[in-house]
């Protein structure tokens, strides 16, 4: 199966986390890669119960050598806006954060089947 | 005073509002309130989740600011968020790096000079959009800003038009030229006069962009001014029973207009009108007279129409006159011009400002332009009265800041809603795309070669940037994860409104910027003379030239 990981956005702060197995962390190259399914799902369970921590915890796809989300989105979500390089994750760089920056293919839409996209 | 200044139990009503908020936020975080309840909570004050943060929707009342709240909001944005904001097309502003836990102070810091996020979301009646120029143009009929204020005050918190089938928003302009899109409004009204000099309103009903576009038809051609009120309480109740809720994609109001018909839709109207006890709505004339005096009367100067200063700044500066042939324009008083601060530098971030902008923006209101700032719905700002006199030296501040950039309405005056780069809705970037234009157009000589051409992208079919009206409108799509983009020509959001038509499939990122070239270069060779611009061309001509030129050269890229 794909490669899945953990995420959503802190309550306090909206930082997008991601689940490293120990903790919540800012960084997606810290972020546990599940490679089954039942501890995802097991992961994603505990997670919805930390509602004063989180809000809206789901799984994302990962590219198969585990370097970056694969859909696009979720690659924004990781890095930060490309119309400011010096904002967000990205800022930190360093070899893992270029590694999403050049993660190529297609990338495809998963992540978020389950995503209603309208407007509040 | 150049904003409708508000008093004490305006005042008391946003200091309610924000400790109310505090109350909610704390209750959230200690877990007494699950998301669900909370997230409406939140939105009814502005704060969205995003992609990276919260961001905070700010209203900025029909557009209008004095120079002390956009320095509060300069503020916000140094302390609260990375030192910059976002203007948007319903002009307000948008922070988009807030925390929830500081939310609460920044409602505080709002109320301390009038502003709040009241309106910015919901199913309610939006932060109305209002002329730009209002008060400053002579094309005006009356001034817009004071009606935009009696909607402000009869719709916020209306406890019937609160839970709407979905948001709702108002345009006012005060003249013929519209500068607000009134046409892809919820409900566009424009000042007139009868034949009998009498003062009113031209009403139109069901425009909207989002993914099923319309223009709004014309219902009543004239309605007396002092009836606004109660007029607009029957299109919201006609609505309110029966517009959609079964249907999100079918709510808005647009689709029952033009489901039943406008002619049918406007007699309803007017059968509920007839039905209302106007009287009670309708504000008394001394309320009216009241709101008019709330925005103070600009001391303008009896001044010669011709100013040398300007003159001389005129001859001795290539820069200085560009800027004066392409963001001033005439002012009702002689003597005095109208600028607009264009947010649209080459290679920035459309729409968007540093805490430093801000501030620049605030002093020259101060200074030069009796503490007045305007937003308009193209994400640029405008100082509404400035003399002749002060245009030099404000023009050299404005270069100092970045803020001079001569394109108003020029192909590299793009609006771009944040797109994927910041939102959560988004199927693909909308900035990334404005830059690439914006640079291959760059030299100002080219660019004011072309002459007017307004290019509106949106990062997903909710058309914040609005597409649907851009003379090139450019719509993100996902297809397979990827970002595409796709073409649409011939649109206006302006007097000559129309929507733009698709013009053929949907394009990669890195074929974007081309294809607008190309789009530009055929326009150039088929236009009958230099007045005539990009969209009248492809009025006459139709799309199939257009197309040629862009898909093929795609086909040989
Ligand atoms: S058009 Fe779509 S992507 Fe752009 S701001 Fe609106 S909802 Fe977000």
């Amino acid at each position: 199966m794909t490669l899945q990981a953990l995420t959503a956005n802190r309550l306090l702060d909206g930082e997008v986390v991601f689940w490293s197995g120990d903790a919540w962390v800012e960084q997606f190259a810290d972020a546990r890669l599940y490679d089954a399914e039942a501890p995802a799902e097991a992961a994603l369970a505990s997670a919805k119960g930390l509602a004063t921590v989180l809000i809206d915890p789901y799984l994302i796809a990962v590219t198969d050598d585990g370097a970056a989300p694969v859909s696009f989105r979720e690659r924004i979500r990781a890095l930060g806006p490309s119309d400011h390089l010096d904002l967000g994750k990205q800022a930190q760089g360093g070899a893992a954060i270029a590694a999403i920056q050049h993660a190529h293919g297609a990338a495809r839409s998963t992540g978020r089947l389950s995503l209603i996209r309208r407007k509040p | 005073m150049s904003v409708y200044a508000y008093d004490q139990i305006d005042r008391d009503m946003l200091a309610d509002r924000a400790a109310e908020f505090r109350g909610q936020v704390t209750r959230r975080l200690a877990g007494d309130l699950s998301e669900d309840q909370f997230k409406p909570l939140r939105l009814m004050n502005g704060l969205y989740l995003q992609l990276h943060a919260y961001m905070l929707r700010v209203a900025i009342p029909y557009g209008a600011l004095d120079g002390r709240q956009l320095r509060a909001l300069a503020e916000i944005s140094r302390e609260f968020d990375k030192g910059y904001g976002h203007f948007t097309t319903r002009t307000n502003i948008q922070f988009h790096w807030i925390r929830l836990k500081d939310a609460p102070d920044i409602l505080d810091r709002l109320a301390a000079v009038d502003l709040h996020a009241i309106q910015t979301s919901g199913n309610c009646i939006r932060n109305v959009t209002a002329d730009p120029y209002a008060g400053a143009t002579a094309e005006e009929v009356d001034d817009p800003r004071v009606w935009s204020e009696a909607i402000r005050q009869w719709s916020t918190f209306h406890p019937e038009f609160t839970y709407l089938p979905r948001k709702f928003k108002i345009a006012v302009t005060g003249s013929a030229k519209d500068r607000t899109a009134a046409r892809s409004h919820d409900i566009g009204l424009k000042l007139t006069r009868n034949r009998d000099g009498q003062l009113g309103f031209e009403v139109m009903v069901g425009g909207g962009m989002g993914r099923t576009p319309y223009l709004g038809p014309t219902i009543r051609e004239f309605l007396p001014a002092r009836s606004l009120l109660s007029y607009l309480t029957a299109i919201l109740r006609v609505y309110n029973r029966l517009g959609r809720r079964d249907n999100i994609y079918k709510a808005r109001i647009k689709i029952l207009v033009a489901a039943t018909g406008a002619e049918d839709f406007g007699r309803q109207v007017e059968a509920e009108w007839a039905a209302l006890d106007q009287a009670a709505i309708d504000l008394p004339d001394l309320e009216l007279a009241r709101i008019r005096t709330a925005f103070g009367v600009v001391p303008f100067e009896a001044l010669p129409a011709r100013s040398t200063a300007f003159e001389a700044a005129r001859a001795a500066d290539p820069a200085f006159a560009r800027f004066a042939r392409n963001n001033l324009a005439p002012h009702k008083r002689p003597g005095y011009a109208i600028v607009n601060i264009s947010l649209k530098a080459p290679g920035e971030t459309p729409g968007d400002a540093t805490a430093e902008q801000m501030e620049a923006v605030a002093g020259l209101a101060e200074r030069y332009g009796q503490d007045d700032i305007r937003v308009t719905h193209a994400q640029n700002l405008v100082l509404p009265h400035v003399k002749l006199d002060d245009l030099p030296v404000v023009f050299a501040e404005l270069q100092r800041h970045g803020l001079a950039t001569p394109n108003l309405d020029l192909v590299t005056d793009i609006i771009a809603c944040p797109g994927l780069d910041y939102c959560a809705l988004a199927n693909a970037r909308a900035i990334p795309i404005a830059q690439d234009i914006a640079r291959r157009f760059e030299t100002p000589d080219r660019a004011e070669a072309i002459g007017e051409l307004k290019i509106k992208i949106s990062g997903c079919i909710n058309a914040c940037g609005h597409h649907h009206v851009g003379h090139i409108g450019i719509l993100g799509v996902d297809k397979k994860g990827e970002e595409f983009y796709q073409l649409s020509l011939g649109g206006s959001g302006a007097e000559d409104a129309s929507l733009a038509a698709i013009l053929g499939p949907a394009l990669p990122a890195d074929q974007v910027a081309p294809a607008v070239e190309a789009l530009v270069d055929a326009y150039l060779g088929l236009r009958s003379d230099a007045s005539e611009r990009f969209l009248d061309t492809y009025r006459r001509l139709g799309p199939a030239p257009f197309k040629e030129a862009v898909y093929a050269d795609a086909d040989q890229a």
